[in-house]
């Protein structure tokens, strides 16, 4: 059986792994992903269904894992949107 | 220019110093036997041009420190016009440090940042569910972003009990030892 507390262990492993992704996109879809499906499934009362939610969420968990390795072998530049603006002394 | 490289230059310099004034000894003391055996002419000229070469090497201490440092000078000059970016930075690698006071307000900033947050409601003892409506993943999002603020992990048996901004403050001064 799966507790209120090991849910929430296991939503911050995910949004901690998914901060790691190098790949912009994916990176955001996971962490809405990830805040949106928990939130949807908060008021789940069912122990099975809870327990089957929680066994998705590891293997995603696991998922993320595997795609932030694969991630950095395979990396790409930074999207502009993702580069910080540098200040220059005209705009300000 | 860097310390070492005056010094190394110096060095250099003190070399050939030394050199000159041996081989103008050799060859004076050359000169003077040749004085008694060959031409007295041919002497005198190697003997003019030994003293003169004489002069110049002897030169006075001071007056070697001086040149050099002019050298020196003139080269800081040159390098302070074009080259400033080459002025060390001493960066510290350790964090600033920190204060309850500051703390108290890093932590209140952040907590104003975030969305669900009411800033108008937000107060150092307000409750993070009872008072500010957050739910218990809401929570784990403001601890999270906690340990981004202060740069280390917060454990999830220490993280339930960080109810109130209160808490969080004493918790990140106690786990880097600020006492005022």
């Amino acid at each position: 059986m799966s507790t209120r507390r090991q849910a929430i262990t296991l939503y911050r492993n995910l949004l901690r792994e998914s901060e790691k992704l190098p790949a912009y996109n994916f990176r955001m879809y996971a962490a809405r992903k990830i805040r949106d499906t928990f939130r949807a499934n908060r008021m789940i009362n069912d122990f099975k269904e809870i327990d089957r939610q929680v066994a998705r969420g590891k293997e995603s968990l696991e998922l993320i894992r595997r795609q932030v390795i694969i991630g950095h072998l395979y990396t790409t530049d930074k999207l502009v949107i993702e580069q910080k603006k540098t200040l220059r002394p005209s705009d300000d | 220019m860097s310390f070492t490289q005056v010094a190394r230059s110096c060095g250099r310099f003190a070399a050939a110093l030394s050199t000159v004034r041996l081989s103008s000894a050799l060859i004076h003391s050359q000169s003077r036997m040749m004085h008694r055996i060959a031409v007295p002419a041919i002497s005198t000229m190697l003997t003019q041009n030994i003293t003169l070469r004489h002069y110049s090497a002897r030169n006075t201490m001071e007056e070697i420190q001086h040149r050099v440092l002019k050298v020196v000078c003139a080269y800081d000059k040159d390098a302070s016009r074009g080259r400033w970016q080459t002025q060390s930075v001493r960066s510290y690698s350790a964090k600033p440090p920190l204060s309850l006071k500051l703390i108290n307000e890093r932590v209140l900033l952040v907590l104003k940042l975030y969305d669900k947050i009411d800033p108008s409601k937000l107060n150092v003892d307000s409750h993070f569910i009872n008072d500010l409506g957050l739910d218990s993943l809401d929570h784990v999002e403001v601890i999270m972003a906690m340990e981004d603020e202060f740069g280390f992990e917060i454990p999830d048996s220490d993280a339930e009990k960080l109810l109130k901004p209160a808490d969080i403050i004493k918790y990140v001064a106690d786990k880097e030892d600020v006492y005022e």
